[in-house]
């Protein structure tokens, strides 16, 4: 029993790293319905710029997001101006899926475009607080994650502030809702998108900042985490939220606790089976809307 | 006729060219197969590119999650033929039927949502399934070795085993796969499935409005795909005869069964082929300049390609290729039929024992908490025309959602021809004879009138054949008879208002819903419109019709009903009703405000 806790404890913490990015994920798709196949990649780019921080400038990871975020902010708004507008522009449909395919194929550019630069070697940032632990009721915590999970919560909680209680994030809601109608209000929502996408870049500066402590950094590291949030995406509910945290500490959970207590495959199996089970009896996620 | 076989012709001819391809190498340059190998690798991935393009180019469906049903074909005929002595052959089968049913199982709760949430599930999938597969080390007994994978044992020359010497055997067994799966291709794109698919992937609304079930045609279209992609599986793991999940089902091939097709034209038969032709021999290029050292350049340059035709030059080599071969002949210009010409409307309009073809009662459906409608009532008798009129925001395009089926009703009934509706879809609806026109018209913009119409005829259809020539039929009596061959996205907003006429009508509708068909049309062809309703009208189908323009809906209708943020205020015979100084008050002053 104190195994299975001690792994559940595990598998919430690293699940709330995966909320993170599945949330920028449901941000963007939130308000464009556009699937984002960079967000990956905008993480890998993120955990870069940390490392290099860290290696040349001597900043801790943990501060780091104080650059990096505000550069992947521009990062975000600079794709989504040069690239997902003029779609955007074109496309009609609600659900913009010829995007899918730009920002898979900018994904691969800039996914290969790293591998060619920095090699697909394994680059590691050890800090005072990589190997930390502490015992909490007889369950040992690994002190980076619990900072990924305060990461998560503070994060989730700056944003539901930003979105319920101000203008730019209540004029993002609207976008969301329906792009004509907001733009009939003298919301441009062009612009709104560029800090849509934005936001969902500069959040992967923080998702870096708490996992380049005690992860790898490498080229295909965005797309392996991107890979596990579009399954917490579709558990949770596309474009939910609070489905994106759940969704997250749900994998988190089932990777950590059934691997610990069985084995590696049968989470895996697990996982399938719960992904298949919650498709057909709820195909819009867990905590998504069906629309009609 | 003399260009279809002026086709099949060319067809022929490049399959007997491709065939004597090999003989051809030896002669010029030895036994060398290197040569053949990269031909096959660009048929290779031609034919799984062909086979992604039956749900994904056909249907509009991006799935990026392919390589889990190549693996599963990969892995299916070689645990048979490894464990259990069954011939590859058989196993390809077997491997084939195990993906369609996996495919349909990912696909049939995807279907009901739509759009990026496929290719959510397709991707989440493949990778669970990779990462599942690299983690297991046996599956009821047998080894199948996690991430190490298996050889195939090399049992020399046995074609029966699927196990040639050297290339050429792969090389002529591909061909047919290439064959085969481009014929598919060519003859699910001129079916019944081929129109539904194509009408889908451009507007899905507007095709279930029609009667299509667009869940079923997907469906169908990702069986179809994943049988034949894990045939390629198959195909992949004889002639590597070695094979792991990080390889065989990995993202690398799914993204290029996306991008092959999407380059060389989405949505076209032979488009696949184009992509592969020009991509696979890039790859071999960069890997034979940049080797091991630079793995990842031929990604690169496939990516940047895919956002390039994105976004400069979304149709792709196909189409193009065929403007240089061809201009695009256009139907000849026939002589406007006269309306005696067209099919008698009416013929299933009868009456149901004198009872109204449609009634709703107690209609209600609000928006957040804004009203849409509140509890409506009225009937429309067999034959009849009423007449929705009030300001914009009254409520009247959203009653005919509900009565379609569009929307939800939150309360209230919507009773036609003497059934209540229930959770009928609105592609149900439409089967049943109730058909609509969208206030923003709504035409498959890849597809010709003749097609557009077609797509309409053909849910009630025998074939093929007979939808084409009742749409034909239909285009004369919406007078674009010699407009037939046109690519919809270029008619003018008067043609694409008559267009959708035609469409309804070709749903041979009992009861008509049309959504403001004079509106952003310019005044020139105003009057043809107005004389397409009459003629509608004089041939006794039931209308109920939402028009601004007043002067248009007092000649046509019978009765007006007039909405007023959502609530019915007045009902009665046109000059009555117009004349009211309630519903003027209401209409005009709101007029007023508005302009």
């Amino acid at each position: 029993m104190r195994g299975l806790a001690q792994a559940v404890t595990s598998g919430l913490l690293i699940g709330a790293v995966y909320g993170l990015i599945a949330l920028g994920l449901n941000i963007v798709f939130g308000t464009m319905r556009v699937v984002n196949f960079a967000q990956g990649t905008l993480l890998m780019a993120g955990m870069f710029m940390t490392y290099w921080l860290w290696e040349l400038g001597g900043v801790h990871p943990y501060i780091s997001p104080l650059v990096t975020a505000p550069l992947l902010f521009g990062l975000g708004f600079a794709v989504q101006h040069l690239f997902v507008s003029p779609l955007l522009a074109r496309e009609r449909a609600r659900e913009p899926m010829s995007v899918l395919l730009l920002t898979l194929g900018l994904a691969l550019v800039l996914e290969n475009v790293a591998l060619l630069f920095f090699s697909a070697d394994f680059k590691t940032v050890t800090t005072d607080v990589s190997m930390q632990t502490f015992k909490i009721a007889g369950l040992i915590v690994s002190v980076p994650r619990l900072v990924g999970l305060g990461a998560m919560v503070a994060t989730s909680l700056v944003l539901y502030l930003f979105f319920m209680h101000t203008d730019l994030g209540r004029a993002v809601r609207a976008t969301g809702q329906d792009r004509e109608v907001a733009r009939l209000m003298g919301i441009n929502d062009f612009r709104i998108y560029g800090v849509a996408y934005g936001l969902s870049a500069a959040m992967m500066g923080i998702a870096a900042a708490v996992l380049v402590p005690f992860f790898y950094i490498h080229p295909g590291v965005g797309t392996s985490f991107l890979l596990k949030a579009f399954v917490i995406v579709v558990l949770g509910g596309l474009g939910s939220m609070p489905g994106a945290a759940l969704g997250g500490l749900l994998v988190g959970v089932i990777e950590g606790a059934v691997a610990l207590w069985v084995q590696a495959a049968v989470a895996q199996i697990v996982l399938f089976a719960v992904f298949v089970a919650i498709l057909f009896v709820r195909p819009a996620g867990l905590l998504g809307v069906e629309r009609r | 006729m003399t260009r279809l076989s002026a086709s099949v012709g060319l067809a022929l001819l490049s399959i007997v060219g491709a065939a004597l391809v090999p003989v051809a190498t030896r002669a010029l340059i030895g036994d060398d197969d290197y040569w053949l190998q990269v031909l096959i690798w660009v048929m290779f991935f031609a034919y799984l590119s062909a086979a992604w393009n039956l749900i994904g180019g056909f249907g509009g469906q991006y799935s990026i999650g392919h390589a889990g049903l190549l693996g599963i074909g990969a892995y299916t005929s070689s645990l048979l033929y490894v464990h259990a002595g069954v011939s590859p052959w058989l196993g390809m089968l077997a491997g084939g039927c195990l993906a369609a049913v996996v495919g349909g199982a990912i696909g049939y709760p995807c279907f009901r949502l739509r759009g990026a949430f496929f290719s959510l599930v397709t991707i989440a999938f493949a990778e669970m399934l990779r990462v599942g597969t690299e983690l297991t080390d046996s599956l009821f007994g047998l080894p199948i070795n996690g991430v190490r994978g298996f050889l195939l044992p090399v049992a020399g020359s046995r074609p029966a085993d699927f196990q040639f010497v050297g290339k050429r055997g792969y090389y002529y067994v591909m061909l047919g796969l290439l064959v085969i799966i481009l014929t598919v291709g060519w003859l699910v794109k001129r079916s019944r499935l081929g129109y539904y698919l194509a009408a889908i992937r451009d507007d899905e609304d507007a095709a279930a409005a029609l009667g299509v079930h667009p869940a079923r045609a997907k469906l169908l279209a990702m069986v179809l795909s994943s049988f034949f992609t894990a045939v390629g599986g198959t195909f992949y793991a004889q002639l590597i005869g070695f094979i792991t999940p990080t390889r065989t089902m990995s993202l690398d091939f799914s993204v290029q069964m996306v991008v092959m097709p999407v380059l060389g034209g989405i949505g076209t038969v032979l488009g696949p082929l184009w992509g592969a032709l020009v991509l696979v021999p890039i790859g071999e290029v960069t890997r034979a300049l940049w080797g091991g050292s630079l793995q990842g350049v031929h990604l690169i340059i496939y990516g940047a390609l895919l956002m390039l035709v994105i976004l400069k030059w979304p149709q792709g080599i196909d189409p193009w290729l065929r403007g240089l071969v061809a201009r695009r002949r256009e139907t000849p210009v026939a002589a406007q039929p006269a309306l005696a010409d067209a099919p008698v409307v009416a013929a299933r309009a009868s009456p149901d024992g004198g009872e109204a073809l449609l009634r709703v009662d107690g209609l209600s459906r609000s928006f957040g908490g804004a009203v849409g409608v509140r509890d409506l009532a009225f009937e429309v008798a067999p034959g009849e025309v009423v007449g929705i009129i009030g300001a914009n925001g009254a409520g009247k395009t959203t009653v005919f959602n509900l009565i379609t089926g569009a929307l939800a009703a939150d309360g209230g009934d919507v009773w036609f021809a003497g059934r209540r509706l229930g959770r009928e879809t609105p592609d149900a609806r439409s089967r049943l004879g109730i058909a609509r026109t969208f206030q923003i018209v709504r035409p498959f913009i890849g597809l010709t009138a003749l097609e557009n119409v077609m797509v309409a005829a053909l849910p009630r259809a025998a074939s093929v054949a007979e939808a084409r020539r009742e749409a034909g039929r239909w285009l004369a009596f919406a007078g674009l008879a010699h407009r037939a061959g046109v690519i919809a996205s270029g008619l003018s907003t008067g043609e694409r208002k008559r267009l959708e006429l035609a469409r309804a009508l070709a749903t041979r509708p009992r009861l008509l819903l049309l959504d403001e068909v004079t509106g952003g049309v310019d005044q020139r062809s105003l009057p043809g419109l107005v004389r397409l309703m009459q003629g509608i009208r004089a041939e006794g189908l039931t209308l109920l019709v939402i028009e601004h323009n007043l002067r248009v809906v007092t000649a046509l209708a019978d009765r007006l009903v007039v909405l007023h943020l959502g609530e019915k205020i007045r009902e009665g015979p046109p000059q009555a009703v117009v004349t009211d100084p309630a519903v003027v008050d209401v209409y005009v002053g709101a007029t007023v405000a508005r302009g």
